[in-house]
């Protein structure tokens, strides 16, 4: 008869550590404890970026072989994740060569690469809110679809700044709205996730909720 | 103890004793009394639509680890994959999920592999996969696109911690003419959910996929526990407004400050 050992040892040690973590946040002695087990978590979670990476690569050296119209880009990211990877390495040997920090190459690549490519697509992300604020009406013509547009569209109008754009009536009834109903409805939808959060937080702690296997 | 601990673990107690008592009362019940929620029926409708075509769901479960205040959303959505997966065992294309966190990837693959053995789903190339895309906000964005483009994927569902770079999932699958559920607990991202997602999740909607998805007695439990401290609080708001008119005001105050 095999008896699997894993489950009952993975939940009891998930139940214990969640238990210990809550109490640190209640009760002042176990603050200490509650840390350290914190502070692992960060460090598995590094291990577990790790294992991502390795399946991520893993996954697109896989579509490589296959036929598919999206193995460029596939190619794309295997190439810029090792060539990265080795950039990082060398960095790091130059800075236990040196003694002192010393990530010129790292540094460039986020700073001339990846900050303007993330920034481009931030500017690609208004454009996107926009379009979806606009189609709104298109695609659910009800009562908080209207009141949804329009409001958004106060907002807007009265958050111009530009001398000859500046409505006062308007730029009040957009204080008056996010200091007012805005305030008050992210209040209430908080207190509704709070609520959510603290009932799916006990359903992992008691066990009837295993995110960790079966 | 402060003020806040002590609320804190009273808070706590009462949820437990609630939940264990909804359970225990409603344990013989066959039939469910909750509000009905279009984004979860959609979920059903969509199971069937994929188990009758032969095509498959993708579930995106955001950027959210475990270790912060989004872990919340983040085992939600892991919650809500996992009842997706074992309604859709019988799909010819299991489910395919991805995630924009490190941690949550290899839960999501555990739960996957816990559920295929659950439902004898052994074959290996009928097991849905649990990716990590990316693990910056656009660059799991744009990853999660290639998966949503798929002529095979007939439906997504976005359930997790998503920023408002959700606008390009939820677009994405609008140009894809594929029904677009989603849900995140980020305040502006519902607001973004809300203007572009077909089925929009708001509020605390997102941790109740369980209860409508059928995971058991005691998800049922929760929400009729969230109804009973949704009226406490009520009452306490209420309350804390007469007793600032009358001047005695100050025991909220203590709380609120944390003081003890």
């Amino acid at each position: 008869m095999k008896i699997n050992l894993k489950s009952p040892v993975s939940m009891a040690v998930a139940i214990g550590v969640g238990i210990i973590v809550l109490a640190g946040y209640f009760i002042p002695s176990f603050t200490n404890i509650r840390f350290i087990l914190l502070r692992t978590g960060l460090v598995l979670s590094a291990v577990a970026l790790l294992v991502g990476i390795i399946n991520l690569i893993t996954v697109h050296i896989k579509k490589l072989g296959a036929d598919s119209e999206n193995s460029g880009y596939s190619l794309i990211l295997v190439i810029a994740l090792l060539a990265t990877l080795i950039v990082g390495i060398i960095d790091m040997v130059q800075t236990y060569m040196v003694g002192k920090p010393n990530f010129q190459m790292t540094s460039w690549i986020f700073t001339y690469i990846q900050l303007p490519i993330e920034t481009s697509l931030l500017a690609v992300t208004t454009v996107s809110l926009i379009y979806a604020a606009a189609s709104i009406l298109r695609k659910r013509m009800d009562l908080f679809s209207i009141i949804f547009f329009f409001v958004i569209l106060l907002v807007l109008l009265g958050s111009f700044s530009i001398p000859p754009a500046t409505l006062p009536f308007l730029h009040m009834i957009r204080v008056w709205i996010l200091r007012v109903p805005a305030l008050g409805g992210a209040r209430g939808l908080l207190l509704g996730i709070a609520l959510g959060t603290i009932t799916t937080g006990i359903r992992i702690l008691i066990g009837t909720d295993r995110p960790y296997g079966e | 103890m402060s003020a806040t601990g002590f609320t804190g673990i009273v808070v706590i107690v009462l949820f437990v004793g609630l939940m264990g008592f909804f359970t225990f009362i409603n344990k013989d019940k066959k039939t469910t009394n909750i509000r009905p929620i279009p984004a979860y029926d959609r979920i059903k409708q969509e199971i069937n639509i994929a188990v009758e075509d032969g095509t498959q769901l993708h579930i995106s479960l955001g950027r959210g680890g475990i270790t912060g205040p989004e872990s919340a959303a983040a085992f939600a959505g892991l919650s809500i994959l996992k009842q997706v997966i074992e309604k859709s065992s019988v799909c010819d294309h299991p489910p395919v999920a991805s995630t924009g966190n490190a941690v949550i990837s290899i839960l999501a693959q555990d739960t996957i592999q816990g559920c295929s053995k659950a439902i004898s789903v052994s074959d290996h190339v009928r097991n849905p996969s649990g990716e990590l895309i990316g693990i910056t906000p656009f660059s799991y964005a744009a990853g999660t696109l290639s998966t949503i483009r798929d002529d095979n994927v007939s439906a997504n569902i976005h359930t997790g911690w998503f920023g408002n770079e959700i606008t390009w999932l939820t677009t994405a699958g609008e140009r894809q003419s594929s029904p677009t559920i989603a849900g995140t607990a980020q305040l502006p991202a519902q607001a973004v959910i809300y203007a572009s997602a077909s089925d929009p999740l708001i509020g605390e909607e997102l941790f109740a996929g369980g209860a409508y998805l059928g995971a058991g007695n005691i998800h049922e439990a929760s929400i009729s526990a969230q109804d009973v401290v949704r009226w406490i609080i009520i009452f306490i708001i209420l309350a804390s407004v007469l007793l600032n008119i009358l001047g005695i005001n100050t025991f909220f105050e203590s709380i609120l400050a944390g003081s003890t």
